[in-house]
């Protein structure tokens, strides 16, 4: 009965969609003369989007130069276009990922491939137990939910950075420092993911939806990860992204876990490279910081999809 | 939350079913908290109360001598520790800088993402999905590198940015005492305007497309939907942005520390994040968890109190 | 979600393990050292900072030498990613918990803070036959109140590198005495050059060295501080400073800014007094164009030093408390030490006595066919004695503070020993010291 009725909800969301992506096609072709934006208007509005694209892509192209140069290169030549000529890139581009690769030892890649686990896999059980805990705050009374949310909502305000040194101390006293969990496990939670989750499920599960569900006699998890998660999918690739990207970047926590080699993410890698203060090498670090980016990227665009699809079902209200 | 309560009334309507009905709802309720507040625990609460109980505490040498006994002891001084944050210039200077920070640069970039948000949205460009990439990008470049990059930029001998304003005669020095705020702010601002702008463009393309025909048929153009429909939809959205920006910028640490290396005259207690954590390194006395957790304590507590004046003051002006 | 479960399998395991370590310290008493049988392999690990570099003979290679040579003591090497005081935090945190390191890198000047907080192990009684194979100077640094905690590494005199092409174009020589300087550095303003640099973020290392090679600013008596950092020494730091920063006769990039390095290359910068370690990393900053051009000298008399020279920078290698097997760890530590091309190929400048550490060839090339390890060694001889505090970072960061106010002239020159001054009484203070009035 609840795998009926899960395809019934499917098959809604999916015409909700459809309808919605028609209506915003016909709305960009059919509008009405006088609602045509103007030719001013238009042309207005592209330059300021492409001059903000120049602001943010500027520092990024600046970064992908750079990583071709060598450190006097980088002060002595002209900053917007390589150094060497177009022939001899492939050269300079080697040097600096051998430098690269010199300074991680060898690691860079499985650093990256760390990270990508650190993050991967921190992200999804911090998606899935802050949705759960914001829909369980949504649609559910208890005793003590008052406080619970209070309490979460309150160690937002604590820096996160310095609670750092107390979980090492923890983590250390188990003797779990030094092992993956030690990373995901603390970056899997977010008081700013639950809070959405909180939120998302507020605005976009419709209690009838559950009402019905529960007459039916389906069993409150199997309401939980049939129904809900999929209407709350577009909610959760945000906080998923927000926290992949949060782990990704993190690399205070890994600095004091980790201490193998081979544990270690890619972000600490670089870390490592900036923080020796006689550190020259910048041209190397920026390509390591573009390479470590990749991953994000690719990412980004997989998931875009899926946020296309899920936005007719309700993202972010009011 | 009233609808939710309402349904759960609803839910419970006859009477001898009630408690059985409520205790199975508490049950569930605290099932699904429960892996998130196992790993909260974990996580928060208890290293919380390790800097709470650390922040009554000093680290000092046994035996005294030059050296010391070979060994520290913690000492219980009571709150002589917040005392020393809350007398400290140094902290109050950063507080100080921090604040200028959220004034100056939350709102900006705040209403900067708004803006681009809805200029994505109006149905102008085609390339929606290119532009929201682009815009997204500086977000996944990881702070301490983007910090590199900009201090780069800003160089007055390298850079292509000031080699490029010099052509028309303008001289910047993104370093002066007045602009180095400025500067920091503008690599936040570049960091994070394109993932706030992805959340404001989410609220926006969730808005029910049946509102924007009936404005049409009501005759209302394009403007007038952006600021009757569109605005007062993401209002929530934004707002929850701006809260989570100001608790972040009282936490400034990245760009500060990264500049730092271009320029001395950016402290160790710059921001009070930063003096926190360089005093829980070592680099300023007194020096040890003891104070930085007092640090940490007390920057909470401020974060807090802004929080609550800005929710206040949002409830009023919603009220108005 | 295998793996997952296999890393959770994993950790509990660890747990159990060291439930079972932790039984088995109570049982087996304070000093395992003397019951150490021949046959009985021991484990020593060991945490460094060193780069690591393409090109450099690596840590993890020297240390597999060690351990086919001996395979009763086995070392294994961990690479620290982040800086110096994020280190000693973590190791801190390590010995507070009984899990830290044999060995770890630190610093001349952090050690005797790392003693205060009680993260050493007492190996005078090995120490001692190591003795001979260092210069005194370095070796006496691993030393607190007497006891030996460690070997030194490497070592970082003061010294001169100069653009000795710019300077015969100049028509001016390496200054030797005080008036030289500011004369030779006047006339090379003139001509829109800067033989001197004032570095602010690294005054906290740089300056104390340069004042400190005339004499110390701390001494002690009867077991009690006696702080005095407005010494001889550093009234002339100051004096010369101010008289360069009056007459515009100074840089003053701060030394890890890009804009240092810009200003080598266009030949602006063609003087500056750096540690000796710093001689690779000028090569990389300076760049191809100014290859053969540079040169290293001597300090001259500049500070009223006298011919001396002061300390920036170099570390050593201690023994860290909780450490098994120290007899074992200084064994390897003084063979590692002593790795003079591996560690000279780090771009150090070894503590280890070695008269025929050799100058690599790049950097000889480099700097026109100068012997400059000789320089290096030279001024190692030539250091005067300096003692550092517990707490000396919080002073060098108090002295950065007022030297980068000092560069813009918004205070003079001595605020800056004013500040480590009042700093110094500050941090003993707080950590519960005494200080002799």
């Amino acid at each position: 009965m609840t795998s009926e009725l899960a395809s019934v909800d499917r098959r809604l969301i999916r015409a909700q969609q459809r309808k919605a992506d028609k209506m915003r096609e016909k709305a960009a072709n059919d509008l009405p003369p006088s609602l045509q934006p103007k030719k001013p208007v238009k042309v207005l509005t592209i330059i300021v989007l492409v001059l903000a694209a120049i602001y943010f892509m500027f520092p990024i192209y600046w970064a992908l130069i750079a990583s071709t140069k060598s450190p006097s290169q980088l002060t002595d030549s002209n900053g917007v276009w390589f150094a060497v000529g177009l022939d001899k890139l492939p050269d300079a581009i080697a040097a600096n990922y051998a430098t690269l690769l010199g300074w991680t030892k060898g690691y860079f890649w499985r650093w990256v491939l760390n990270s990508l686990i650190y993050s991967g896999v921190s992200a999804i059980i911090g998606t899935v137990v802050a949705v759960m805990a914001g829909y369980a705050t949504a649609k559910f009374q208890f005793r003590g939910k008052g406080v619970a949310i209070g309490i979460v909502m309150g160690s937002m305000l604590m820096p996160a950075a310095l609670l750092t040194i107390p979980q090492y101390s923890i983590f250390n006293a188990i003797g779990m420092d030094n092992t993956m969990l030690s990373v995901i496990i603390p970056c899997c939670v977010s008081p700013f993911g639950f809070f959405l989750g909180s939120v998302y499920a507020q605005n976009s599960v419709p209690d009838e939806l559950l009402e019905a569900a529960r007459i039916d006699g389906a069993g409150e998890a199997r309401i939980f990860f049939t129904i809900v998660l999929r209407i709350l999918a577009p909610a959760m690739v945000t906080i998923f992204l927000f926290l992949f990207v949060a782990t990704w970047n993190n690399f205070l926590l890994p600095l004091m876990m980790l201490s193998s080699t081979d544990l270690q993410p890619v972000t600490l890698g670089l870390y490592g490279m900036v923080s020796l203060a006689t550190f020259t090498d910048r041209g190397a670090l920026m390509m390591g910081a573009l390479l470590g980016v990749l991953p994000v990227i690719v990412l980004f665009l997989f998931l875009q999809r899926y946020w296309k699809a899920g936005l007719a079902a309700g993202a972010v209200k009011g | 939350m009233s609808a939710t309560t309402q349904t759960a009334v609803k839910r419970r309507g006859s009477s001898t079913k009630r408690s059985k009905a409520f205790r199975r709802e508490e049950r569930t309720g605290w099932a699904f908290m429960a892996p998130f507040c196992i790993l909260f625990l974990v996580v928060f609460v208890i290293p919380i109360i390790w800097a709470i109980y650390q922040s009554f505490f000093q680290q000092v040498a046994t035996g005294g001598g030059a050296y010391g006994g070979g060994s520290l002891e913690n000492k219980f001084v009571g709150f002589a520790n917040f005392q020393y944050v809350v007398t400290s210039s140094a902290f109050w200077q950063g507080i100080g800088r921090v604040l200028i920070y959220t004034v100056i640069q939350v709102p900006l970039m705040i209403i900067v993402a708004l803006a681009l948000a809805m200029l994505l949205d109006s149905l102008i460009v085609k390339h929606v999905s290119g532009f929201r990439l682009l815009y997204f990008l500086p977000y996944a470049i990881p702070g301490v590198v983007a910090s590199i990059i900009w201090v780069f930029l800003y160089n007055d001998q390298i850079s292509p940015i000031v080699k490029f304003l010099e052509m028309f005669g303008v001289h910047p020095d993104f370093f002066a005492s007045n602009a180095v705020i400025a500067s920091m702010a503008n690599i936040t601002t570049w960091t994070f305007t394109g993932y706030n702008m992805l959340i404001f463009l989410a609220a926006l393309q969730a808005i029910p497309h049946e509102l924007y025909e009936a404005a049409r048929i009501d005759g209302a153009n394009g403007w007038q939907i952006a600021w009757r429909i569109k605005l007062p939809n993401v209002r929530g959205a934004a707002l929850l942005a701006m809260l989570l920006s100001i608790v972040g910028t009282i936490q400034l640490f990245n760009e500060p520390q990264v500049m730092q290396t271009a320029d001395p005259s950016i402290s160790d207690s710059f921001t009070p994040m930063m003096m926190a954590l360089n005093t829980s390194r070592g680099s300023l006395t007194p020096k040890g968890d003891g104070p930085a957790s007092a640090i940490a304590i007390v920057m909470a507590l401020i974060a807090g109190l802004l929080a609550a004046a800005y929710a206040i003051v949002e409830r009023k002006v919603n009220e108005s | 979600m295998v793996s997952l479960n296999k890393r959770i399998f994993a950790s509990v395991a660890a747990v159990a393990a060291l439930s079972m370590g932790l039984a088995g310290c109570g049982s087996s008493g304070s000093d395992s050292n003397a019951s150490s049988d021949p046959n009985e392999k021991v484990e020593i690990t060991y945490m460094h900072r060193l780069p690591d570099n393409a090109g450099m003979t690596t840590v993890d290679s020297i240390v597999k030498q060690w351990n086919k040579e001996h395979p009763n003591i086995h070392v294994k090497a961990t690479k620290f990613n982040g800086n110096a005081s994020d280190m000693i935090k973590k190791l801190e945190t390590d010995v507070k918990s009984g899990n830290a390191p044999d060995l770890a890198q630190v610093g001349y000047s952090e050690l005797p803070e790392v003693y205060t907080k009680g993260m050493l192990e007492d190996v005078t009684q090995y120490a001692e036959q190591y003795k001979s194979d260092f210069a005194s100077g370095p070796f006496n640094l691993m030393q607190v109140g007497g006891k030996y905690y460690g070997l030194p590494q490497d070592t970082g005199p003061l010294v001169y590198f100069y653009n000795k092409k710019a300077f015969d174009d100049l028509g001016i020589s390496v200054p030797k005495t005080q008036s030289e300087l500011l004369d030779a550095a006047k006339k090379a303003a003139a001509a829109g050059k800067y033989i001197m640099s004032f570095q602010a973020d690294e005054a906290g290392n740089m300056l104390t060295g340069l004042a400190g090679a005339s004499g110390e600013w701390y001494t002690i008596k009867d077991d009690a501080w006696v702080v005095n950092t407005m010494t001889k020494g550093s009234k002339s730091v100051a004096k010369v400073f101010q008289d360069l920063l009056d007459s515009k006769a100074v840089a003053t990039n701060p030394r890890w800014d890009p804009s240092f390095d810009a200003s080598l290359q266009k030949e602006q910068l063609i003087g500056t007094v750096g540690a000796a370690w710093e001689a690779p990393l000028l090569m990389q900053s300076i760049g191809e164009s100014g290859k053969g051009n540079w040169a290293v000298a001597q300090l001259g008399d500049w500070f009223d030093n006298a011919g001396k020279t002061g300390p920036d920078g170099g570390s050593g290698v201690a023994v860290l408390k909780g450490c098994k097997h120290s007899k074992e760890a200084m064994e390897f530590l003084d063979w590692f030490n002593t790795q003079v091309d591996a560690l000279i190929s780090q771009g150090l400048v070894v503590a280890a006595n070695s008269k025929d550490a050799k100058t690599p060839e790049e950097w000889k090339t480099y700097y026109d066919g100068q012997d400059i390890m000789q320089e290096f060694i030279k001024a190692n001889e030539n250091m005067g004695q300096f003692t550092y505090i517990p707490g000396f970072s919080a002073v060098a960061t108090a002295m950065t503070d007022a030297a980068s106010k000092a560069s813009t002239g918004s205070q003079s020159m001595l605020s800056i020993f004013e500040a480590a001054q009042s700093t110094s009484i500050d941090t003993l203070k707080d950590y519960g010291l005494s200080i002799a009035e």
